[in-house]
């Protein structure tokens, strides 16, 4: 016999063992095969106006999912070796060489591996167009044109050559485990046990400490402090993670098995002593499954979140659909017929003047340390609004804020985005509201704050009185109306009109008549279709990977299973034969099996629940203005999480599924 | 009083119309009385562990019914028929079969607990069966970790602990060396003797078979000759021995 033949029906023999792997490959190629096919397609590059960000994150994702599929794929090949170690050490004992079986071994994983890429990279063929066009539904707003099918011989020969080399470094380690058996452990019985799990309450608490204080410092550490503690708090979830599964899980265990009048019942004993025996070999692997969940789970709920967010962002940053300041009475005529022009409905439009006010104060914070506001410094102004212009504005913006209501002698202090950091903030509010401003003829104290920064449009500090005293400080001289040198201040337009993030060409046609013509304009537009060409690239990207991490999850835990499946068999039958029947056998599978696929998930998505967390410190509560920005972001994140679920139970099923048929 | 009671049993194994069917064993027809320690020879191939499978209601036959206590077993339901191999009867295998995740103790009250029963009545039954065997003092250790002998004492216990009506052993000697499986056999004799539990033992060693009071011989799937040990245990012994060669069994 040729060792190819033995190779092929070797392949189709287990072929049910391997086929979840099998499907992984084929994803992986699939991926890496698309995003270099995205990368090729001139017609998805040209409508991106971000071309160089989209081209290199492309890339760069490319290649993190092409690195972390090469561990994987070289990670699970000693664990499929070693489990196919009697018919190895058979074929030794045949008078096989190991140089003879390693290439038996190599030829294996060259032909699936080989059948994979094929897989692959024709799937990737087949739902090119559709993945771009998935891509620029996503990522772009009003893209309305058709995608042209193309294809590049070198997208194949990019994506081959990678994993061939890959193959080849697993066909070389395949040799390297085989020339680490010993021909007696043919001889060994199978029922070699793994030795009992014991675990210790020491690493028990241990694990969980370690674990607490990771989340610990994710939840009260302010964003300023968090990037460097990023390293130190993945570092600590991760180790208690593993000591976790390694010796806390087993003790938890131990303890369940003390509880005699729920352990002693028929389904319970069966399983949870099967599981807790298995708990050596299958804890590192649900350790990895259970940080694998919460790096995927988190990149999907974050990109989702941005993605979900933009809209909100865009006006919680902007205000406007529209605002523009200098060059009104040149300008205002053409916006208006711009309007006209393009069939966009005006809704209202609001101009006022920006003014200024340097009363006499000086704001220091932190001691003295940061000076914050000082009016001997001439260049420090506050940006001046009276009740009624504020709420005037306040009105045309979209987003949801009351009018504010001022009492004479007091005044409004806005917020600033950049202000937006927890400690930080409080300590300008303290300092704020301990100075009174001090103008010509009476004082004005700061008694509460306003998120709108857009309203500064370039201040540095705004404020908002009452009408009654910007009518006496206007009268006072003490507002300002121009520069030094007469020149007035530049007015301000605050657009708010029908569907503005839909209107493409109303927008270009605005961007080409203001560009470059006024003091500064913002459009949401542009915000809208830059934010959204980013994140909507970042969520497309993190579906992909999310769908590979699960996958290649997944096959681990199915081929765990399986294997232990066949090692099982006969316990069930010899279970049958004292009178297990067929509903108790259903669900001692279950509750053999649930927990294996269960306790990862959970975990890793409360590891993510607390990385989320710390996402919304270093970026949502920026983004999102609600009151509690966190709650939102856990909302969508939820969705993200549930849909995750809902996939992995899916291979949960099918890994249930063929462990039911091999032990029937 | 008649315990088991076998009527025209056979078995077929293959496809009915295909060429390839196979007899097991034909219209069989014996009785086993309460109390009585019997056994069951015949070569490999011979149709011994068909039947055993059959008493034990694992396997159905093809013709035939079987009777356990007045109740015909080969009309029970699915769900019946695990209830009542909790319930009546005890397997002792050849291999003892213990599972290697539980301890001693764990894999001998599994009946129990799959039968739902209270912890309290589990730990009783154990401690009085488990004192009676000689296995008290490993009940905590893992399969893996005693011998051959204390494995199979532990499997009797298992096949026991439900009080069954009647024990049903397959080759339990096999596995063990000579002295282990004289003290396994001393065992059941004891059991037989003292809790007047009806045994029904499987083997093709003669040393094993003369321990039982009544032997059947089977040949071709059919019952070739019957023995009753007399008071001369010796005697026995050898008339056990000249059916085995006229039989043309391994151990002549």
């Amino acid at each position: 016999m040729k060792l190819i033949t033995l190779a092929v029906r070797n392949i189709k023999r287990n072929f049910s063992k391997y086929a979840m792997y099998f499907f992984t490959l084929s994803f992986s190629v699939f991926t890496v095969y698309s995003f270099l096919a995205l990368i090729q397609n001139e017609f998805v590059y040209q409508a991106f106006t971000y071309r160089e960000r989209y081209r290199t994150m492309l890339i760069v994702f490319g290649v993190i999912i092409f690195v972390f599929v090469m561990f994987f794929l070289i990670s699970s090949n000693a664990s499929f070796i070693r489990a196919r170690k009697k018919e190895i050490s058979m074929y030794s004992l045949f008078g096989m060489t190991n140089g003879k079986i390693g290439k038996l071994l190599f030829l294996e994983i060259m032909l699936v591996g080989l059948a994979a890429l094929v897989g692959g990279i024709a799937a990737g063929i087949f739902f090119s167009k559709l993945i771009a066009m998935i891509l620029l539904d996503i990522a772009l707003v009003d893209f309305t044109g058709d995608i042209t099918f193309t294809f590049n011989p070198q997208e194949i020969y990019l994506t081959a050559l990678p994993f061939l080399f890959v193959f080849g470094v697993m066909g070389l380690s395949g040799l390297r485990v085989i020339n680490k058996f010993e021909l007696v452990d043919l001889f060994k019985g199978e029922k070699v046990s793994e030795g009992k799990p014991r675990g210790s309450t020491l690493i028990l608490l241990l694990s969980l400490l370690l674990i607490g204080t990771g989340y610990y410092l994710a939840v009260t550490t302010d964003s300023y402090n968090l990037i460097g503690f990023a390293l130190p708090i993945l570092f600590l979830v991760i180790i208690g993670t593993y000591l976790f599964f390694w010796g806390g899980l087993p003790k938890i265990l131990s303890w369940m098995k003390k509880r005699k009048t729920k352990y002693y019942r028929g389904d319970n004993l069966i399983a949870v002593s099967a599981f807790a025996h298995r708990m050596r070999s299958i804890g590192s692997t649900m350790a990895t499954i259970a940080v694998l969940s919460a790096v995927a789970t988190t990149a999907v709920a974050t990109g989702f979140n941005l993605y979900q967010n933009i809209e909100r962002n865009t006006y919680g940053i902007l205000g406007y659909d529209m605002y523009f300041y200098g060059g009104q009475e040149k300008l205002l005529d053409d916006v208006y017929s711009a309007f006209e022009n393009y069939g966009v409905e005006l809704i209202a439009d609001y101009t006022t003047q920006r003014l200024q006010a340097k009363p006499k104060l000086k704001i220091t914070l932190y001691n003295g340390e940061l000076e914050y506001y000082n009016s001997e410094n001439g260049d420090d102004y506050f940006r001046v609004y009276s009740q009624s212009v504020c709420n005037e504005l306040l009105a045309l913006a979209r987003v949801n804020l009351e009018p504010v209501q001022i009492k004479e002698g007091e005044a409004v202090y806005v917020r600033s985005f950049w202000t937006n950091v927890p400690d930080f903030a409080v300590e300008i509010e303290r300092a704020i509201m301990a100075e009174p401003l001090e103008f010509s003829k009476q004082d004005i104290r700061i008694t509460s704050f306003l998120d709108a920064s857009f309203t500064a449009f370039g201040a540095m500090h705004t404020i908002i009185l009452s009408d009654a005293d910007f009518a006496n400080l206007y009268e006072a001289g003490d507002i300002l109306t121009g520069y030094s040198s007469g020149t007035p201040f530049d007015q301000v337009t605050v657009f708010k009109y029908i569907k503005p993030l839909k209107s493409g060409d109303f927008s270009r046609e605005i961007n080409r008549i203001l560009s470059g013509n006024v003091g500064s304009y913002r459009l949401a537009y542009n915000h809208y279709i830059e934010s959204l060409e980013v994140f909507g690239l970042a969520c497309f990207i993190g579906f992909f990977m999310s769908i590979v991490f699960i996958l290649m999850t997944a096959s681990l835990l199915y081929f765990k299973q399986i294997m232990a499946a066949q090692e099982e068999q006969h316990q069930y039958q010899m279970l049958r034969k004292i009178g297990m029947d067929s509903q108790v056998e259903k669900r001692v599978i279950t509750k053999r099996l649930l927990p294996v696929f269960l306790i990862p998930l959970v975990i890793g998505i409360i590891h993510s629940i607390f990385a989320m967390k710390t996402a919304d410190s270093i970026l949502f509560s920026d983004m999102i203005m609600a009151e509690n920005s966190y709650f939102v972001v856990l909302g969508f994140s939820g969705i993200m999480y549930g849909v995750y679920a809902l996939v992995y139970g899916l291979f949960y099923f099918i890994t249930k599924h063929q462990y039911t048929r091999i032990v029937s | 009083m008649s315990l088991l009671k076998v009527e025209n049993v056979s078995k077929m194994y293959g496809t009915k119309r295909g060429a390839k069917q196979y007899q097991a064993l034909n219209q069989i027809s014996f009785e086993v009385f309460e109390g009585e320690f019997i056994g069951v020879m015949g070569a490999s191939g011979s149709g011994k562990t068909t039947l055993l499978n059959i008493l034990g209601s694992i396997d159905r036959p093809t013709n035939g019914r079987v009777f356990l206590g007045g109740v015909d077993i080969s009309n029970l339901k699915k769900r019946q028929l695990a209830e009542h191999r909790i319930k009546n009867i005890g397997f002792i295998f050849q291999d003892y079969n213990l599972l290697e995740t539980m301890t001693l103790k764990e894999n001998i009250i599994l009946p129990l607990a799959l039968h739902g029963c209270k912890v309290q009545i589990m730990e009783e039954r154990l401690r009085k069966l488990g004192g009676d065997l000689g296995i008290l003092g490993i009940l905590d250790k893992y399969p893996y970790e005693v011998s051959g002998g204390e494995q199979q004492r532990a499997a009797a216990c298992r096949a026991l602990i439900t009080d069954p009506k009647i024990v049903l052993a397959d080759e339990p000697t096999g596995n063990l060396d000579s002295r282990s499986g004289r003290a396994l056999l001393e065992l059941l004799s004891q059991i037989n003797r003292v809790y007047r539990t009806t045994i029904l033992m499987v083997t093709h060693d003669v040393f094993a078979a003369s321990y039982c009071q009544r032997i059947m011989f089977i040949r071709d799937g059919e019952i070739y000759h019957e023995l009753y040990a007399g008071d001369d245990k010796q005697q026995f012994f050898d008339s056990i021995i000249d059916v085995v060669s006229v039989l043309g069994g391994e151990n002549q």
